[in-house]
């Protein structure tokens, strides 16, 4: 044996970017954060060649479970071509290896900001989300010593006396994304900016989640078949957004999330937010198979 | 794809980045070799918040970047994150920096004595504007001392215990390998004192500047007097696999030490050191630091409020994602404002209709 048996040829860059280090720590904290469900866990969070705020946390985890064997499906607001997640989506592939896809039903892991795929995710794919601010106690409690402590003992009034308070002012509850959830009946986690309309998607689900904030350096889990469960009082039911009964302009879908574009002259007009969801409805139209799996949502309301 | 058509999309993230290399133009050897050379206190301010010492590469992110300084950091600490740790240099002891700058404000004059070195602060500070008419500024040379002064001072804070002035240093037993590295664990709070001055050591400038300020200025509970003040070159000093103990070569460090006022019967100090030469920010770390223990929680002065919010990285990157798309969570509040607004409106409706059955 030679020390040249044991060594590999000198380059610029580890696999997928990050040294081997950092993806052990990574693989460590992301096992933690499985055994215990919706608890943050805090990790380095090394610099990658992308400002902080814009997926970072998301990208350390994919680039740690990426090989070169893994199908990527990078998303923004529910879209494969946002500028950002097309950038992350090239520097993945381009570090690890890895397969890139738009297609949910293809991806082994799903990288995703504000959004979770309408398409039903299966046992066999993890989906990543983009956490700007880990801490669902952030607005009642500003200091993160104080919000450990607060985690620690499952002291979570003074978020149910803020929901209450919304009720008692605007007759509703005004959360709109980010709407705080109940994991494994202990941990209350922020489910990162998803719209309300998605949360249900994350309870019992088949695949594991994780969920990576890079400039807080905190990670946490849903892993598969656990209780996510938004904060509501029993008199007053979780409210999606209302958007059941709106259609797609361009593929004719309705029943998903829609994103909403200002016409001139006044009112709006929709179109669904998961893109790729609306591009196979319109291959559907011109006659092609179109491929869309089951969906979380069947007409407008929650059925997974 | 007729979906995606309206959409920017990869060519367009392309043509952008283009344009903006495009006005930079060709970044040679000789243009990171004049920016290393003429701009030596930029140089120092982004390797101390990239905290990796190479001129060299300093330079070429600033080359790169056009000057773009939270971007020069960024690519600096994105390289230097990549990089294997090989060594861990063996303590630098104040006695033993190569001191070119070390002034005191506590007194008049200190052992060793005061040595002003290289510094602006008695100039008057007037543009040469004559340099733009074609009469180039060529600086005259300094005068040679007739004794010169010694390469290593004393330490005031020493001289300091022996009077019994501070209270006596007692140095962590801990082994060098078990040393917090904040570069390669998170930040936790309350944070070590290794945390805490590595955080400020690579802290953003300006914002150290800022809130180090506001105590100063009157938000704080202790008024810095500049204890001493040090520009310095450190020898790096590891251990060769065999053994021997070598310097790796020099960097330069400035550090800080305030003071303020009496407790528990000793003078309080804070402290703060980063890479390169940069006295206002050393000078307002160490009041952070000076002022962190009677901090009140939340307050600009308090640990978890300068550590994270000076952090340059991350702070500027949160700041420039809010151009990211943020339709989808607008939706969702909008869903919600609408929501409210027809709850009243019915509310209102049914009221009226109530008032207009009263006979």
């Amino acid at each position: 044996m030679s020390l040249a048996t044991l060594t590999k040829p000198w380059a610029a860059t580890s696999y997928g970017f990050l040294d081997a280090s950092a993806k052990r720590e990574l693989r460590r904290k992301m096992l933690k954060a499985v055994a215990v469900p919706g608890c943050q866990m805090p990790y380095a969070s090394r610099e990658v060649p992308m400002a902080r705020g814009w997926g970072t946390g998301g990208l350390q985890v994919t680039l740690t479970l990426a090989n070169p064997g893994s199908v990527i499906k990078v998303i923004d607001q529910g879209a494969d071509d946002g500028v950002n997640a097309a950038s992350i989506r090239r520097f993945v592939s381009s570090v690890s290896g890895a397969a890139q896809t738009w297609d949910t039903l293809d991806a082994s892991i799903i990288q995703s900001r504000h959004r979770i795929p309408e398409e039903i995710l299966r046992e066999n794919q993890v989906l990543v989300l983009q956490v700007p601010d880990p801490e669902p106690l952030r607005d009642v409690e500003s200091n993160i010593s104080i919000a450990r402590q607060m985690h620690a003992d499952a002291d979570y009034g003074k978020l149910w006396l803020t929901l209450y308070e919304q009720i008692v002012r605007k007759g509703r509850i005004m959360q709109g994304a980010s709407y705080p959830a109940l994991v494994n009946g202990r941990h209350v986690i922020t489910p990162s900016p998803i719209p309300r309309w998605d949360v249900p998607k994350l309870h019992m689900s088949k695949h594991l989640t994780i969920l990576s904030a890079g400039r807080e350096k905190r990670i946490f889990a849903v892993p598969p078949f656990t209780r996510v469960e938004p904060l509501v009082f029993s008199d007053r039911p979780y409210l999606v957004e209302d958007h059941a009964g709106l259609t797609c302009q361009r593929s004719g879908l309705s029943g998903f999330f829609m994103n909403e574009l200002p016409m001139d002259g006044g009112g709006s007009r929709f179109e669904v937010s998961d893109s790729n969801l609306g591009i196979k409805a319109i291959r559907r139209t011109e006659g092609e198979p179109d491929g869309i799996g089951d969906t979380w949502y069947r007409n407008g309301e929650y059925s997974a | 794809m007729a979906y995606v058509a309206t959409r920017g999309g990869e060519k367009a993230i392309e043509q952008a980045e283009r344009l903006f290399r495009q006005d930079l133009g060709t970044i040679d050897p000789d243009r990171v070799e004049t920016i290393r050379r003429t701009m030596p206190y930029l140089i120092d301010r982004v390797m101390g918040e990239a905290s990796l010492y190479s001129e060299e590469l300093a330079a070429l992110a600033l080359a790169q970047t056009g000057g773009e300084l939270s971007e020069a950091v960024l690519v600096l600490r994105a390289w230097r994150t990549t990089q294997p740790r090989i060594a861990i240099a063996r303590p630098v002891q104040q006695s033993e920096l190569l001191t070119q700058r070390r002034i005191s404000a506590a007194f008049k004059d200190i052992p060793g004595g005061q040595i002003l070195g290289p510094t602006l602060d008695y100039a008057h500070r007037v543009l040469a504007t004559d340099v733009l008419e074609g009469r180039p500024y060529t600086p005259p040379m300094v005068d040679m001392a007739d004794r010169p002064a010694p390469q290593r001072q004393p330490v005031l804070a020493d001289w300091q215990r022996q009077q019994g002035l501070v209270k006596p240093a007692v140095p962590s037993e801990i082994a060098p390998e078990d040393i917090p590295d904040l570069t390669r664990e998170p930040l936790l709070l309350p944070a070590s004192r290794a945390h805490r001055l590595q955080s400020l050591a690579r802290a953003e400038t300006g914002g150290v500047l800022a809130l180090g300020y506001s105590a100063m200025r009157g938000y704080g509970n202790a008024h810095p007097t500049v204890n001493e003040l040090r520009l310095a070159e450190a020898e790096v000093v590891v251990r060769h696999p065999r053994g021997a103990q070598f310097s790796a070569g020099r960097v330069r460090v400035s550090q800080a030490e305030v003071t303020s006022k009496e407790k528990g019967g000793y003078l309080e100090l804070g402290y703060a050191a980063t890479f390169g030469w940069n006295e206002v920010k050393v000078i307002a770390a160490a009041t952070l630091d000076l002022n962190s223990a009677e901090a009140p929680v939340g307050s600009a002065v308090h640990e978890e409020f300068y550590l994270y919010h000076t952090e340059s990285v991350e702070a500027s990157g949160f700041c420039i994602h809010f151009k990211l798309p943020h339709y989808v969570t607008f939706q969702s509040v909008l869903d919600a404002m609408r929501g409210a607004k027809a709850r009243q409106a019915s509310a209102r409706a049914a009221e009226e209709n109530q008032e207009e059955s009263v006979p």
